[in-house]
């Protein structure tokens, strides 16, 4: 039922929530970036296996037609920090590929500060920055210091306010004894913080992330977040983040956008994903005497028995009702009520949203006999 | 020895296989290799056009070649530089040295450069069967410009010389990969060898129009046996008791670098393992 | 005035990519200098066939005006040409179909620069230019000689010592349009080997004096390298106004075409470039 509701028809809490968080506030804050409709799908090769199939091939290519976003609303206030999550190719990259005017959409409209992305004009591209964990634009056998010289250049960044914005980048990252290494001679968390700082110089007011924390160990993940939490704060800039790490998301977003087969299904806050995915409560009881039931399942699903301390996962609306009857029957010292953690939480999101697939709308599928 | 020669037959076998799927890109390619001769040719005839002005005397020739020997002369090159050329071996054997792979040949029952004289063979058979076609166009096309069909005896020197240009072509370029052992770097070797090769193989030009220093330089190297030699054979510039001695010490410089390489190949390994790398 | 700061400076932008490329190459010393080596070697064995050439000839094609010197002067500007084409603009083609294929041209697009610039000129390898120094040094010998000469010694016009620097860009611009072309059909062709060979193919033709193009398959030729691919234009039409005494019935018209064809090439490739990132898709990571 969930599901279903999920995929029909994207719900725009996003717009909600933007304006609870504006009505904090006493003026409204104008959307910075509004997506409506867009789409994206790409014509893949198919490759055909075979001598007689690879000749046929040079006069009839198959196609087949991979729809990485499909039709995605969406809009974004000014100073929000909103992560878009979702399973491994739905989309997200391309989304922010989209917005970065990289590629062309198949259909519909965005815009980012007025500006028609995808047209990438000049006045655009000062404003927004792109940061890709996967790829990296400083060059490689150069220090880092050079490319930030050439970003100074092409971003025409007066001297004096590129030196005082790479100081306090270098400082807030603590990498100022490192830009005069070659980059190819840099750790994977160290690269990455350069190439943070490169996408910060120009002090954009629209930053995109993909994945900025892939790769790197819990001490370096710490950093970069602290780091993005208080650039945020400060400067007041919009971003959007994707990650897997759902400890990105807890200690940054606010507003959470799951993106599932290309498509929006859950557009609002971190608490309210709980409310709706899960189902379940963890129930911690610290029994005080040495009687324990001994049938469980009635009660709940049990997590964990250490001694008297038992976690037991039990569905949202019984959690009264177990509670009562245990209370009753058992000596209790202490009790905690408490959701799932959040990576399982999304896990259960995902797992509902790809188990249903849309009818009469399949995601592959095959355009024969194009003519090339 | 049967299992030896079936091991080798799979490899073989797998490797033209491999080979074959990409047959439409090599007939293009092949057809495009032509394509630079079409500016000798006309460089050649400018050169004996105004030749022709200069001494009125109608049967031109330089250093022995008439403007058709020019062109014959290049076609011809095409095909024994198809034989004699190993583009990417030595790179390729470099490489492996460099980052490791060739460890698994210490461990695994293949001899690397028994391996990759068969990978070899079957990435030219199969480049054969397929430039055969744009090969023949191109002869067809040509065919004024040959000599009379020369005799059995020049066309079974032509043969071999090119089947020797092949073993020498790939023991030369072996060895130079295998220089990696001692030094890693040997791109820049490579382009040196490669330098060399175009001008002093023959396949620039004849290299009986050298003068007097370089064309005994050019006589003590193996270099002249991947282009020139099996070109000037077929026209007849190499005969009786010259072409039997060219073909002896060919085969000398055939046994003597298939030697080198062995030897290479074993210290370089010696050397490899002795690190413990 | 916003209008103003969005242009970033073309000029010292260009400046940060030469000094850039001039750090790195110099963090790689002994490569640089063996590069530089090797690419003299080539042009050295070049001038060696030539020199073997005119031991048998006086002219390359009858009453073709390109004697032994004269050729030189003609080889000298292949040499300038070459190398400007080899160290600024030959490693970005290559790395332009790279980034392409790689998808890191996503970079590339998000700079407020034109894209275009920004692809072209990343890179400069320098040990290219080293071949200028044997050009250089070829183009003063032969034009001594030349000028020099018993009979009907050569009297080079000022106007020649203007004309043969904005011809020689001229063809430099023809090359980069071929080049820039090709390597963004790579956004529909994928795989780049044939593309280069290609190139070097069609530039082979440039190589050498248009007149030996002649005769019953020469003249088409001749027609279609001239016409349809100006490549024949690149280098003889800055080596005619060098090497041949100055004589504006001879070579104007052909120099006018030249003009047309530059910026018609130009345009071409600008378009192409165009076209090809509208269809670039980004390679999924
Ligand atoms: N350049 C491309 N060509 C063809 N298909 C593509 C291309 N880029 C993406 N796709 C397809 O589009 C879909 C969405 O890809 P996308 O990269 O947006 O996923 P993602 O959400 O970023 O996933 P991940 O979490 O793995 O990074 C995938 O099915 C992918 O195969
Ligand atoms: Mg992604």
């Amino acid at each position: 039922m969930l599901a279903t509701r999920c995929l029909s028809r994207p719900p725009r809490l996003g717009l909600q929530v933007g304006r609870t968080v504006g009505a904090g506030g006493s003026v409204e804050r104008m959307p910075i970036i509004e997506i409506e409709r867009l789409c994206k799908s790409y014509q893949v090769y198919q490759k055909k296996e075979g001598l007689w199939a690879s000749v046929r091939g040079l006069f009839r290519r198959e196609y087949r037609q991979v729809e990485a976003v499909r039709g995605i609303d969406l809009t974004v206030e000014q100073g929000e920090f909103v992560a878009f999550l979702g399973p491994n190719g739905a989309g997200k990259t391309t989304t922010l590929k989209l917005l970065s005017g990289v590629i062309h959409p198949t259909s519909g409209t965005a815009r980012v500060m007025g500006h028609v992305p995808w047209k990438r004009e000049n006045a655009y591209r000062r404003r927004f920055a792109l940061v890709m964990g996967q790829k990296n634009q400083l060059w490689w056998d150069l220090p880092a210091q050079e490319s930030f010289r050439l970003h100074q250049q092409i971003y025409r960044i007066p001297t004096s306010s590129f030196h005082q914005t790479l100081d306090e980048l270098c400082q807030l990252l603590d990498v100022k004894n490192l830009l005069n290494q070659p980059v190819r001679e840099l750790s994977l968390g160290e690269r990455m913080k350069m190439e943070l700082i490169a996408a910060l110089l120009h002090a954009p007011e629209v930053l995109f992330l993909d994945e900025p924390t892939i790769g790197l160990d819990v001490v370096a993940q710490h950093n970069i977040q602290h780091f993005l939490r208080t650039y945020q704060q400060t400067k007041q800039i919009t971003i959007l983040l994707t990650s897997h790490y759902m400890k990105d998301v807890l200690a940054l977003c606010k507003r959470l956008v799951i993106i599932a087969q290309g498509q929006i299904c859950y557009d609002g806050s971190l608490t309210g994903i709980i409310d709706r995915f899960s189902t379940d409560k963890v129930v911690t009881l610290l029994f005080g005497g040495d009687r324990l039931p001994s049938q469980w399942e009635p009660l709940g699903r049990v997590l964990e028995v250490v001694g008297p301390k038992v976690k037991l996962r039990v569905e949202r609306q019984r959690v009264a009702q177990v509670l009562a009857s245990l209370l009753a029957d058992y000596s209790i010292e202490d009790v905690s009520v408490e959701d799932p953690p959040l990576e399982e939480v999304i896990a259960d999101a995902f797992n509902q949203v790809s188990r249903t697939s849309v009818p009469g709308a399949p995601l592959d599928r095959i355009v024969p006999g194009t003519r090339v | 020895m049967h299992a030896r020669v079936q091991q080798w037959w799979v490899v073989y076998r797998i490797a033209l296989e491999e080979r074959l799927v990409y047959r439409g890109d090599f007939a293009l390619g092949t057809l495009m290799r032509f394509l630079p001769i079409v500016t000798q040719i006309f460089l050649w005839w400018a050169v004996f056009d105004a030749m022709r002005h200069e001494s009125a005397d109608a049967s031109e020739t330089i250093a022995g070649y008439s403007y058709a020997n020019f062109i014959a002369y290049y076609l011809l090159t095409m095909l024994g530089r198809a034989f004699s050329s190993m583009p990417g071996l030595a790179s390729g054997i470099a490489q492996q040295i460099r980052n490791g792979e060739i460890k698994k040949f210490l461990i695994q029952p293949v001899d690397l450069i028994g391996f990759l004289l068969l990978n070899r063979m079957a990435h030219k058979t199969a480049y054969y069967s397929v430039a055969l076609g744009p090969f023949a166009l191109v002869y067809f096309l040509c065919q004024s410009y040959f000599p009379p069909m020369p005799d059995a005896g020049t066309w079974g020197a032509f043969g071999l010389s090119l089947i020797l240009a092949f073993v020498l072509g790939f023991f030369l370029e072996a060895s130079i990969g295998l220089i990696a052992f001692w030094f890693l770097e040997v791109s820049s070797l490579l382009f040196v060898y490669m330098l060399l090769s175009f001008f002093l193989s023959g396949h620039m030009f004849p290299l009986d129009m050298l003068p007097y220093p370089w064309s005994t330089i050019v006589d003590f190297l193996p270099l002249k046996y991947l282009a020139y030699f099996p070109s000037a054979v077929f026209l007849g510039k190499v005969t009786g008791r010259e072409l039997v001695i060219s073909l002896w010490v060919e085969v000398i410089w055939v046994v003597a670098l298939m030697v080198l390489c062995r030897v290479m190949w074993n210290r370089g390994l010696a050397r490899y393992s002795g690190y413990g790398g | 005035m916003p209008g103003e700061s969005v242009h970033p400076s073309y000029i010292r932008v260009l400046l940060t990519f030469m000094r850039n490329s001039l750090v790195r190459d110099m963090s790689f010393r002994s490569n640089f200098v063996i590069e530089s080596v090797a690419s003299t070697s080539w042009v050295f064995m070049n001038l060696g066939f030539y020199l073997l050439i005119f031991r048998y000839t006086n002219e390359i094609g009858a009453g073709s005006g390109w004697g032994k010197y004269e050729f030189f002067v003609f080889l000298s500007t292949t040499m300038f040409i070459n190398s400007i084409i080899e160290a600024l603009f030959m490693p970005n083609a290559q790395e332009f179909s790279e980034l392409i294929r790689t998808g890191n041209l996503d970079f590339a697009l998000l700079k407020p620069i034109d894209t275009q610039f920004l692809v072209s000129c990343r890179r400069c390898d320098w040990s290219s230019l080293a071949n200028w120094l044997v050009g250089g040094s070829l183009l003063v010998y032969s034009l001594r000689q030349l000028t020099a000469r018993a009979e009907n010694p050569l009297q080079i016009h000022p106007l020649a010592f203007v004309l043969y620097p904005f011809f020689i860009v001229c063809g430099v611009a023809i090359l980069y349009s071929l080049m820039i072309s090709l390597s963004a059909s790579s956004v529909w062709l994928g795989r780049n080997q044939t593309l280069y060979n290609f190139w070097f193919y069609i530039t082979n033709f440039s190589r050498y004096p248009m007149e030996i193009y002649g005769g019953t398959y020469g003249t088409p030729l001749r027609a279609v390298f001239t016409f349809v691919i100006p490549v024949l234009i690149v280098v003889n039409v800055p080596a005619r106004w060098m090497a041949w005494p100055f004589d504006v019935a001879r070579s104007g018209p052909l120099s006018l075409f030249a003009v047309a064809a530059t910026l018609a090439s130009l345009m071409f490739s600008r378009w192409v470039f165009l076209r090809a990132l509208e269809s670039y898709r980004s390679a999924s990571s």
